[in-house]
């Protein structure tokens, strides 16, 4: 066998143990590692000469300790002055293994000063020991994004100076907490891949089961770290009945349970009652554990005490009130108390905002719909579903859902064809196409290409509109309102668009800069035609578009004004001093100039050409932007100012 | 991948430490997640055996005892090598011994 290769699974089973006891030793993740690297460049190098020693984690920390050890005395060479130095030479060559080193890395790699991304990649990264570019593989993402992940979490462990230790008892529960969730996410991303073209990622799983069943090992007194554990090997149980022959999903209910691996559902219900003898409330891990122990001990899916997965629910809702376990919850009364009741719960949960693209709530009420006979409307849900999810297999399966339920009458208009047809008049520009287009993209998506255009109900129009834009600015919701009015006159169903208010919109005056801002704009080092443009507009306190319109031709520069349009702009000392600067010669054309000449392709009106330079007219959007990046050291905010600010108070 | 690791002895153990260090090791392999299931076989056994159509039972010891199995372990890793890895420290322990391994499919 490749000796490479066995020397990668002995790094894989070994590197969690050196890369936690170098850590301890040399309080650094980051230089950890790296030294744990060096042993295994070393072992790389020797093993297929001399073969693989008898114990080689005990060979590769002890190498990787003498680096540990060079380092310290590097860095004391280095600092003669630092006495602690020998002392720890001294102990990280004593040092012998600590029984909660593994345990310490966890803790670590978790910590919540880290993004919960970069909390898996870490973990997946020391824990695991698996390579970047397996990280990457798993989770779809390109190898240097992981890399750079990872770098930046190491740093930032040694920026915030997060010490390697187990957290006190009034910490613990927290910090648990956190190593938790990254291992159910780990197992999560495994378990039901949420892009991609395979439903299961099942090296994914199996290290989040590894790194639970090492947690509860570790911590042993603690029932949600069981609970997590049992979750998890019950979930996992169930792995290989999961998916049909081409790879389409099976659901819980439909699945051969003698597929079941029967032997993490053992493991599962051991770790239950570990997590029961640990005792304390049921927190939600345990809960989701007790409802996945409902389905495990139920011999058919018929023999499913489906009420006592209702009242579990009713108690994790408490916990965890997520818009996912509501929808879990709906599942549940669905099947204990018949599928109107669970219809009902899955419906409160349609203006939920967070749900209105997730892909499983139209799936849900689907399955709710057909149950109660309303094959139109659940075909129709299926096919929304389907639009939705981003997992080929699963959008396969709904597409076939769809099509199994008996079909419906003659054809109809459906909503995606009265959008397309509405927007394709030729009586609208393309400004108008385009933001009607996003109103009625929004309104596909949320009620199906599908729904004929007939069965649209006001109700579902204005569930529609309050869901995707009730928190956005009046303006916002009155574009769209209007879009949807003038689809719904279009369509001739002027009643439907009703119940949609406008909304008044109050004009936000964002307030003029303070005085101190001001001063130290101007002391600021800008180039000259900014410098000009600022001063113009603070002491005229024109409008913008007017003060970009100046030509040199209408500066009267002895009477300090010009004539824009139809009103006049003038201004005093601070910009008389500057102009003549500005026009350095030039006698005609637009006074504030681009900085580039237009390219070939965009040839600007010629009033906005300059006849001397060739350049165009600065434009709002620019002169806004470069503002904006010259202010924000100003703004205490860190967003910069606006030119419209500029005016005086 | 999970895998089942059968043992048998070839000949009198030579590591006199055999007990505690297994039982140290078995409990790291369960640990770190690796060890789901593992256990000993009585060396007596009982052979049912199919030839057309006729069904014969024999009680053991019927094998050599090199031949028959001592004890198995169930394994879950993610590669072959890990496996390998783990059969080779295992031998190295028990001494005079051979495993089988086969992967399992679910």
């Amino acid at each position: 066998m490749d000796a490479h290769r066995s020397i990668d699974a002995v790094w894989k089973l070994e590197s969690a143990r050196i890369v936690a006891g170098l850590t301890r030793l040399v309080h650094d993740v980051g230089l950890a590692e790296e030294m744990a690297q060096d042993a295994l460049v070393a072992a790389l190098e020797q093993w297929p000469e001399a073969g693989v020693p008898d114990n080689p984690g005990a060979w590769l920390m002890t190498v990787a300790k003498r680096r540990a050890i060079d380092h310290l005395r590097r860095s004391r060479r280095l600092d003669e002055l630092d006495e602690t130095t020998e002392a720890e030479t001294a102990a990280v060559a004593e040092a012998e293994p600590e029984q909660d080193d593994v345990l310490r890395l966890m803790f670590l790699s978790c910590h919540p000063v880290l993004p919960a991304p970069a909390r898996v990649a870490l973990t997946l990264r020391l824990l695991g020991g698996l390579t970047t570019a397996e990280i990457a593989r798993a989770f779809l993402l390109s190898e240097p994004k992981i890399a750079q992940r990872v770098a930046t979490a190491k740093r930032t462990l040694a920026e915030e100076r997060v010490p390697f230790d187990l957290p006190g008892p009034a910490e613990l529960a927290g910090r648990l907490s956190s190593v938790l969730e990254v291992i159910y996410l780990i197992f999560n991303e495994g378990y039901s891949a949420t892009s991609g073209d395979d439903l299961l990622r099942p090296g994914l799983t199996l290290e989040a089961l590894r790194l639970g069943r090492l947690l509860a090992r570790l911590a042993p007194g603690e029932a949600e770290v069981h609970g997590l554990v049992a979750l998890m090997e019950i979930q996992e149980s169930r792995s290989a009945a999961r998916t049909g022959p081409s790879g389409e999903p099976i659901q819980l209910h439909q699945q051969n349970r003698g597929r079941w691996d029967r032997l993490l559902i053992r493991r599962g219900f051991t770790a239950m009652l570990r997590a029961r003898e640990a005792g304390g409330k049921p927190g939600p891990y345990v809960l989701q554990a007790a409802i996945a122990v409902c389905h495990a001990q139920a011999r058919t899916a018929e023999d499913t005490d489906w009420r006592q997965i209702a009242t579990l629910y009713d108690a994790l809702v408490r916990l965890l009130p997520t818009p996912i376990v509501q929808l879990n919850r709906a599942v549940a009364y669905g099947r204990a108390h018949g599928p109107a009741a669970g219809l009902a719960m899955a419906d409160a949960l349609l203006s939920d905002p967070s749900l209105q693209d997730y892909h499983l709530l139209p799936g849900v009420r689907g399955d709710l719909l057909a149950e109660l006979g309303r094959d139109d409307e659940a075909r129709l849900e299926f096919q929304r579903a389907a639009a939705l999810t981003r997992n080929a297999a699963e959008r396969a399966f709904l597409l076939r859902r769809a099509d199994g339920l008996p079909a419906g009458g003659a054809p109809v208009l459906t909503l995606a064809e009265a959008a397309e047809d509405f927007l394709a008049r030729d009586t609208l520009d393309a400004q108008t196409v385009r933001s009607y287009g996003q109103t009625l993209r929004r309104l596909r998506s949320t009620l199906g290409d599908q729904l004929p255009l007939a069965t649209l109900t006001a109700d579902q129009l204005t569930r529609v509109c309050t869901t995707a834009w009730g928190e956005s600015a009046a303006k916002t919701w009155n574009r769209h309102r209007s879009a949807l009015r003038s689809f719904a006159a279009w369509a001739g169903m002027h009643d439907i668009a009703a119940g949609l208010e406008r909304r008044a919109e109050t004009r936000q005056r964002t307030p003029p800069m303070a005085p101190a801002e001001l001063e130290a704009l101007w002391s600021g080092d800008q180039p000259l035609r900014e410098r000009t443009l600022w001063r113009l507009l603070h002491e005229s306190g024109a409008g913008v578009r007017t003060v970009l319109s100046l030509d040199i031709e209408h500066l009267d520069l002895d009477d300090r004004r010009a004539q824009a349009g139809g009103t006049w702009v003038t201004w005093r000392s601070g910009t008389a001093r500057l102009l003549p600067q500005l026009l350095d010669g030039r006698t005609r054309g637009p006074l504030f100039l681009a900085d580039r000449r237009p390219g070939p392709a965009r040839t600007p009106a010629a009033a906005d050409l300059c006849p001397e330079t060739g350049r165009r007219r600065l434009s709002y959007e620019r002169a806004e932007y470069l503002f904006k990046q010259a202010t924000r050291p100003l703004d205490p905010a860190g967003r910069g100012f606006t030119l419209r600010q500029l005016k005086p108070r | 991948m999970r895998y089942l690791m059968m043992s048998n002895p070839t000949g009198e153990t030579t590591n006199p430490n055999l007990e505690a260090e297994m039982g140290a090791w078995i409990e790291e392999l369960t640990a770190s997640g690796v060890l789901l299931a593992t256990g000993g076989l009585a060396p007596t056994g009982i052979e049912v055996r199919e030839s057309d159509g006729e069904v014969t039972v024999t009680d053991g010891p019927f094998a050599e005892a090199k031949e028959s199995v001592a004890g198995f372990a169930l394994v879950e890793v993610r590669t072959e090598e890990e496996v390998v890895e783990l059969a080779r420290r295992f031998v190295k322990m028990v001494g005079n011994s051979r495993s089988v391994i086969q992967q399992v499919f679910a």
